[in-house]
């Protein structure tokens, strides 16, 4: 079975349109018009990525967001009505992977798709087993463990930790990361990246505010500390 | 303030209006403070000036009454010793010397028609007015006051009728005009100085009054410098409280029409973006199955292509526009460098390759951006050259020095090689909505004339300018120039 996008916005034109575009890509899109009706398509029969609209009646696009993040790491695309305010943070914070400025350009909207699809778990064997203190990443099985025990993290989050782990000590700038995390181009935003590495340190950092491992290189970007 | 309230001037009668204008431009071309000084110096100056002629009226006729009073009861007293010294063989002159008179005082007897002075060079019967003479000779008694040989004087005559005879005295009244013209300088040295404190008086006053319009007018400068927020403070005074709680209303009512315009054309712009999504997203499944429409069609669907997006493309500027108008634009600037970001921008333009060319010294040169809203800027100036000029030929990037102007600085320079910007159009194409020269190439324009007017926006947030220049190397073309402060190392 192909690849399955849960698309979630309530104008009805937009949705068919974006459908039949997605669908011209090979894909099988399920639909939903408000946010009750997404989780319970989702819960029934997850899919391989959700496409949210922040305004939704109802249960909000953000609500959505974190009801799906409470119990899968399936990719989170979501549709703001600006890239300046603060929609894009909360959503970002409520678990989306990226985000995109309606009205869209389909192309752009797949292109973003099939980023996140490539953000598999696994890596190439080039990286072996990390160890950094109490934390341990085992990239072949997409694993990383705190304390021994396993962290559960989105796509997006693991192939941050493993680009940081890739050159550990190495500084990472906001476009690096955002080009091959993201697979955006100088333009890309970076607060994607900030947002992601703070969700980041909440799940492997014992005092996020102070973190130990992901830590931030002031004007530079992010390092992981050996 | 006031030209805001005031009905219409055509609604005003003509003739008056003319009247009230030619007596009042001369005054008005004098600054209030000015005016309000000069009044109370004037002020001052009447009134002391009335008051000095009242006191110097006064005076006078309290000084001249006294004297009047001691010369009329002293002649009359006088007038019995000669009429009991008068006889034919009596010797007048020694008569005259006897009589107690106080000095400036000079005692003339008439005694049958012959005069006798005590002093008669001086003071004798030619120093008395003949009406005088003619009225106590004629039996009445007189007092006159009149001048004589320069000098005023007070004569009293009273006739001796008994002996055929009449006294007079003449009193010099020099030392009252002495005492007199002593108190006019008196009272014009306190005329001088009343004016003067009047002045100072006005001065003061004028400032006290001005101190609140100074406040109105930083405040409504402020507001026109686009702090709409600014209100001034009640001040707890009767008669400035109106003024200052009618320029906040006005000041809201400003504010709060400006926000709604700014909100109208962002919720306009926000409601098209819904049925965009689905042009955009329809025209991209029609574009998938291209191949299968007849050549018609494929023509139709290339022209709803291209205007979807224009369409796209005037939305977002729209949009950006109006958040800028309502202030409600984020800025994420980062430090980045100079060179860096011009080659990102160009190639992001998608308007084909440019070469961007700039100095060794400008390759290290820091900006500090956000760097979509750089890429923006960029992409709109090489949309306008190839709408307007046959495309861009260089991206240059020069350092200014600091100078005169201001600290070093870095310009962003977008050539082109088309017919140039007409000198009285350099601004204008800034403008909202212009399409820039009337004579341009613009037979295949789809412009819709916000993308210069949003670079200017733009730069302008990042603490720039930009204007349009002729090329320096003399060719026919325009360069368009983004300047940007550079971050010091």
């Amino acid at each position: 079975m192909g690849t399955r996008i849960l698309t979630v916005e309530d104008d009805e034109r937009i949705r068919t349109a974006v459908r039949m575009a997605l669908e011209d890509e090979g894909w099988t899109v399920e639909e939903a018009e408000n946010g009750e009706e997404a989780l319970e398509t989702f819960n029934r029969h997850p899919t391989d990525v959700v496409l949210i609209d922040i305004m939704l009646p109802g249960v909000d696009g953000f609500e959505v967001c974190r009801s799906i993040r409470r119990n899968s790491d399936v990719p989170i695309v979501m549709v703001t009505a600006r890239a300046d305010t603060h929609d894009v943070v909360a959503g970002l914070e409520a678990g989306a992977d990226d985000y995109l400025t309606k009205p869209f350009a389909p192309k752009e909207l797949s292109a973003r798709i099939r980023a996140l699809l490539r953000r598999v778990r696994t890596t190439d064997p080039g990286i072996s087993h990390l160890k950094f203190g109490e934390l341990e990443i085992v990239p072949e099985e997409g694993l990383v463990l705190l304390h021994g025990e396993e962290v559960h993290l989105t796509k997006t989050e693991f192939r941050l930790l493993v680009e940081l782990a890739s050159s550990p000590g190495r500084v990472f700038s906001r476009e690096v990361l955002l080009e091959r995390v993201w697979g955006y181009g100088y333009f890309g935003d970076g607060r994607l990246v900030d947002v992601h590495i703070r969700r980041l340190r909440t799940k492997i950092e014992a005092d996020a505010a102070n973190p130990r491992h992901v830590v931030t290189v002031r004007g530079l970007g992010y390092k992981l500390q050996t | 303030m006031t030209a805001v309230v005031s009905p219409p001037a055509d609604l005003a009668e003509p003739r008056v209006r003319r009247r009230v204008a030619r007596t009042l431009i001369p005054l008005r071309r004098v600054g209030l403070r000015a005016r309000l000084t000069i009044s109370f110096a004037l002020g001052g100056a009447l009134l002391s000036l009335v008051l000095s002629l009242i006191a110097w009226g006064l005076t006078r006729e309290n000084l001249l009454t006294q004297k009047e009073d001691a010369a009329v009861s002293r002649v009359v007293t006088n007038a019995v010793t000669v009429r009991n010294g008068l006889s034919p063989t009596a010797d007048i002159e020694q008569l005259l010397g006897s009589l107690p008179t106080p000095a400036g005082s000079q005692p003339v007897i008439e005694y049958k028609g012959d005069w006798h002075a005590k002093n008669a060079v001086a003071f004798g019967e030619q120093a008395l007015p003949s009406e005088l003479q003619a009225t106590v000779i004629g039996g009445d008694a007189a007092v006159f006051r009149y001048v004589y040989d320069g000098e005023p004087y007070l004569a009293v005559g009273v006739p001796i009728p008994s002996q055929d005879a009449a006294y007079f005295e003449g009193v010099s009244l020099i030392e009252v005009q002495d005492a007199l013209d002593g108190l006019v300088i008196s009272l014009l040295g306190a005329s001088v100085l009343t004016t003067f404190a009047g002045g100072l008086l006005g001065f003061w006053a004028s400032r006290r009054v001005l101190e609140p319009l100074t406040d109105v007018g930083r405040a409504a400068t402020a507001i026109a410098g686009g702090e709409l927020n600014v209100r001034l403070e009640e001040e707890g005074d009767a008669d400035l409280d109106p003024i200052i709680t009618s320029f906040n209303e006005m000041a809201e009512t400003l504010e709060q029409r400006l926000e709604r315009d700014a909100r109208f054309a962002s919720e306009v712009s926000h409601e098209l973006r819904s049925p965009l999504m689905t042009l955009a997203a329809s025209v991209e499944v029609l574009e998938n199955s291209r191949d299968e429409l007849p050549e018609r069609a494929q023509t139709a669907l290339d022209l709803l292509k291209a205007d979807v997006d224009r369409f796209q493309t005037l939305v977002e500027d729209l949009l950006e526009i109006s958040r800028i108008d309502v202030g409600a634009v984020k800025l994420f600037p980062e430090e980045v460098f100079l060179p860096e970001i011009v080659i990102q921008a160009v190639s992001a333009a998608g308007t084909g390759p440019v070469p961007v060319i700039y100095e060794d010294d400008a390759s290290e040169v820091v900006v500090r951006v956000d760097k979509r809203r750089f890429g923006r800027i960029v992409a709109n100036l090489l949309d306008n050259a190839r709408k307007y000029a046959g495309g861009a030929t260089a991206v240059r990037i020069e350092v200014v020095p600091a100078d005169d102007e201001g600290p070093e600085r870095a310009h962003v320079v977008v050539e082109d090689e088309g017919a140039g910007v007409p000198v009285d159009e350099r601004q204008l194409v800034f403008g909202r909505f212009s399409r820039g020269s009337e004579s341009g190439n613009r037979a295949s324009d789809t412009g819709v004339g916000l993308g210069l007017a949003l670079v200017d926006e733009h730069v302008k947030l990042h603490g720039g300018r930009v204007w349009v220049e002729d090329r320096a190397d003399g060719r026919a073309g325009a360069r368009f120039v983004v300047e940007l402060p550079v971050v010091p190392e």
